[in-house]
């Protein structure tokens, strides 16, 4: 049985502006809507559990993970009730539901505690280089670049990255678990036998590098060229370039900085500053593609901007602006403002992982995954015992 | 007190109704009838509105037309009557006395209506095809035309819009009624009150792109649905239009453009309901083997009776779907294809029809607003008339001697439209009687809105 809270809808609204109860349950969200299926069927489900306050089945559902924000709910809705704006407030309510620190919460209600909290992380990465910093030679290295090395030792900071690599695997993991727990593990109904959850791994691997579900938004029967040429794929073929960069560039960062933070110059074909490019290059084309999209307002997915959205942007957008920078005055043989702008960009770069990573936006490039494992999970084991 | 000029007139009467349909056929038959001189301005070929053109009405299944036909010939015969087809106001104006200044210009139809004896012998000779409006574009008519089978007055004219000026119409009319030198003519009509019986306008779906925005050949709307059903029907049969086929699995899309805020039309349009029901049960009386399925939002069966006939409608096996129709795609044997999602079940469901009614909504007669003088009309948000007190003082606008009736103040159905026409008879008449020339005219005005 399930308790009904009338009021839960209040709680809902805490992560989000909503229109949802305007529903009045004709279902066209659910009929228009690419994604849904008879196995996961949103939204109109979903803003029935808000409109009823059933926190539990709100808790244990996967469907806001997967839908994709495609906007032909919110265009079509008969009430104007804003099914897919609802669907991106709960990803926020569940983001925050699987944390078991109460801190995605904080960070998700409170504009005034993520920005606080931004500042402290800041203060603490400057404080630690006014206390620690190398020295600040201004002699340049033989091809005439910055001595880096010197004033941030790669084996210092790498320590560093790892200790914050820890932190941050630590939590999000933690919240993973804490998302099956809710998903599969209460859930009396299940029976999953223990070889499903290594044959539908597969899922979890596709659709973390690919995001191939975004371009399930469009069924129309066009051919891939005029699909390509009238955009449908821009949308995500941004974001993945946007997700490869970033991805990359953690695992160039966190695993072989001794590589990827040299005072030596390298040509310009050497790998290092190759997939370095690569990367800026998707940062900064995505952060301002998506910032844009956000100032124009005219895609429905680009419509309604949560302040977390802006912190989001913001701070990669910074990040990527200051790394950029970085590596100019490096070889350009600028000493003193190559390290204040690595001391900023570290103050940018902490907080942005240390709070979006586990709590916050940038969490959604492991809970998505991991929903569409886990909802395939329980597919296939539904499967299972209705051929039995 | 006729001042006549070369295509202008002015006259005087005491009440003027803009527009013949039902509401303003009745309000003017109630006026005359008690001794008013009355005149009916209509702006199509034809008085008898809407529902000259309907089948059957909810929920007694009367002939709809056996209803109007009888008022529309009182109305045309009555001698406190005075009807203006083809003809649109232009402009009011409120003068010192409290008077209300109505000029309307009457459009030429190049036939003289005097010498034209309705033979249809025009009709046969001429040789343009266009589509036919009165049976919403099932059919083809020709330029040369009588508007309907029972229009009136049942006077042929000339569609000069689509006209070759080929003369052959001229050619084969007998009595030589045919004129191409018709000019408009415009009148000024001196009243002391105004009806507004403008009625209301069909939604157009064509812009519901995911009902096929129009270019699905066997999604119809309700009221070509409704031509197919009743006694002068286009086919002598009910048949989808694409190809021709006697459908087997009709299904009707309830709420297709009311009650949908992207549409622009966020309330109920209060007969969609009822008429599809209605035609549902006409249906199986036609085609006893098809099957006819209604998806509705909420089944809205307010009035007396009405829920009796929805009952009825079940009985008779018409299925009722509770959902929304999300889309509908066009198979390759011109099938549709309905998806949406069962309410009852909540699983989302695709059902093959051969045919589709959208029940369309209903929206406000937008061209009150465009004539000059009622710049101060009120209006309520969503374009109908505005009545200021609905309790205390209905039917009435916020301009003094102006009233309303039928669908020019909201979604309503036959019997409602009727019944307002009655009650605006009523405060018109007493409006009327206390009318005297300048003197009450201050206080009339002063006393409009208590």
């Amino acid at each position: 049985m399930s308790e009904l809270d009338p009021k839960f809808a209040r709680e809902i609204l805490k992560f989000g502006d909503g229109t949802f109860s305007a529903c009045y349950n004709c279902g066209n969200c659910t009929a228009v809507c690419n994604l849904a299926n008879n196995d996961n069927t949103f939204p109109r489900r979903l803003i029935r559990f808000s409109v009823l306050g059933l926190k539990d089945q709100i808790d244990a559902s996967l469907d806001p993970w997967l839908c994709y924000y495609c906007g032909d709910c919110s265009t079509t809705c008969p009430r104007n009730a804003n099914p897919g704006d609802l669907m991106m407030t709960l990803r926020r309510y569940l983001s925050s539901s699987y944390d078991w620190t109460g801190l995605a919460r904080k960070f998700y209600t409170s504009k005034v505690f993520e920005l606080t909290a931004i500042f402290i992380l800041a203060l603490f990465i400057l404080l630690l280089f006014v206390f620690f910093h190398g020295p600040m030679t201004t002699e340049l290295t033989p091809d005439g670049g910055v001595q880096l090395n010197t004033f941030a030792p790669w084996k210092t900071i790498e320590a560093g990255d790892w200790i914050m690599a820890g932190f941050l695997s630590f939590f999000l993991l933690s919240n993973i678990f804490n998302m099956y727990l809710k998903v599969i593990w209460r859930r009396k109904d299940l029976k999953i036998p223990v070889s499903l959850y290594f044959s539908e791994l597969r899922h979890l691997i596709i659709h973390f590098f690919s995001q191939w579900r975004f371009s399930d938004c469009e069924t129309n029967q066009d051919s891939f060229f005029t699909k390509v040429k009238n955009g449908e794929y821009t949308y995500w073929f941004v974001h993945f370039l946007l997700m490869s960069s970033y991805v990359l560039l953690f695992t160039m960062i966190v695993g072989f900085l001794y590589w990827f933070q040299t005072d030596e110059i390298h040509p310009w074909w050497h790998p290092q500053r190759l997939l370095g490019y690569y990367s800026t290059f998707g940062l900064l084309l995505g952060t301002i593609y998506f910032i844009v999209l956000r100032i124009k307002k005219q895609n429905e997915k680009s419509k309604n901007s949560h302040y977390t959205d802006w912190t989001f942007l913001t701070l990669l957008f910074l990040t990527t602006l200051t790394g950029i920078l970085v590596h100019l005055f490096r070889i350009g043989g600028l000493p003193m403002a190559t390290y204040y702008m690595y001391v900023l960009h570290l103050m940018i770069l902490f907080p942005m992982l240390m709070i979006e990573v586990p709590f916050s936006k940038w969490s959604h490039l492991a809970y998505r995954p991991f929903a569409i494992y886990f909802s395939n999970v329980i597919m296939a084991a539904q499967q299972k015992t209705s051929q039995k | 007190m006729e001042q006549n000029m070369k295509n202008s007139s002015v006259k005087v009467a005491d009440t003027l109704i803009l527009g013949g349909g039902i509401a303003g056929l009745e309000a003017a038959l109630n006026l005359a009838n008690t001794g008013h001189q009355v005149v009916i301005v209509e702006k199509d070929l034809s008085i008898g509105g809407r529902m000259i053109h309907l089948s059957k009405v909810f929920p007694t299944l009367d002939c709809s037309a056996c209803i109007t036909t009888p008022k529309v010939s009182e109305a045309s015969r009555h001698p406190g009557i005075h009807i203006q087809v083809n003809t649109g106001a232009k402009k009011l104006a409120f003068d010192a006395k409290g008077h209300w200044h109505v000029h309307v210009q009457t459009e030429p139809r190049f036939v003289n209506e005097s010498l034209c004896t309705g033979c249809q012998d025009c009709e046969r000779a001429c040789p343009v095809v266009v589509k036919d409006e009165y049976q919403y574009n099932l059919v083809g008519r020709k330029v040369a035309y009588i508007p309907f089978s029972i229009a009136s007055p049942r006077i042929a004219a000339i569609d000069i819009e689509n006209c070759i000026l080929c003369g052959a119409c001229e050619k084969a009319c007998v009595p030589g009624a045919i004129d191409f030198s018709q000019e408009p003519v415009q009148t000024e009509w001196i009243v002391k009150s105004v009806i507004i019986a403008s009625g209301f306008t069909l939604f157009d779906p064509d812009q519901i792109e995911r009902y096929g925005g129009g270019k699905f050949k066997n999604v119809v709307t309700a009221m070509q649905m409704e031509r197919q059903l009743v006694p002068t029907r286009p086919f002598n049969t009910v048949l989808r239009p694409g190809d021709g086929k006697i459908p087997d699995k009709v299904a009707y899309v309830l709420c297709a453009g009311s009650r949908d805020g992207t549409v622009g039309n966020p309330i109920c349009s209060q007969i969609c309901c009822m008429y599809s029901i209605k035609q549902a049960q006409l249906i199986l009386g036609a085609l006893p083997m098809a099957d006819v399925t209604v998806y509705y939002l909420h089944i809205r069966s307010f009035g007396k009776g009405f829920d009796e006939f929805y009952q009825q409608a079940k009985k008779m096996d018409v299925s009722f779907i509770k959902g929304k129709i999300g889309k509908i795609s066009e198979l390759e044997n011109g099938d549709l294809m309905l998806r949406y999602e069962d309410i009852a079940s909540g699983k989302i469901k695709e059902a093959k029809h051969d045919m589709v009614v959208l029940s369309v909504g209903i929206l406000a007669n937008r061209d009150i607003e465009k004539i000059s003088g009622l710049e101060n009309l009120e209006l309520d948000p969503f374009h109908y008339l505005k009545q200021r007190q609905e309790m205390s003082n209905p039917f009435k606008t916020n301009l003094p001697g102006i009233f309303m009736a039928g669908t020019a103040s909201g979604p309503m159905d036959i019997p409602d439209s009727i019944l307002s026409a009655g009650a605006v008879s009523a405060m018109v008449t007493k409006y009327n009687k206390g009318f005297v020339e300048s003197i009450i005219n201050s206080l009339t005005i002063s006393s409009w809105n208590e």
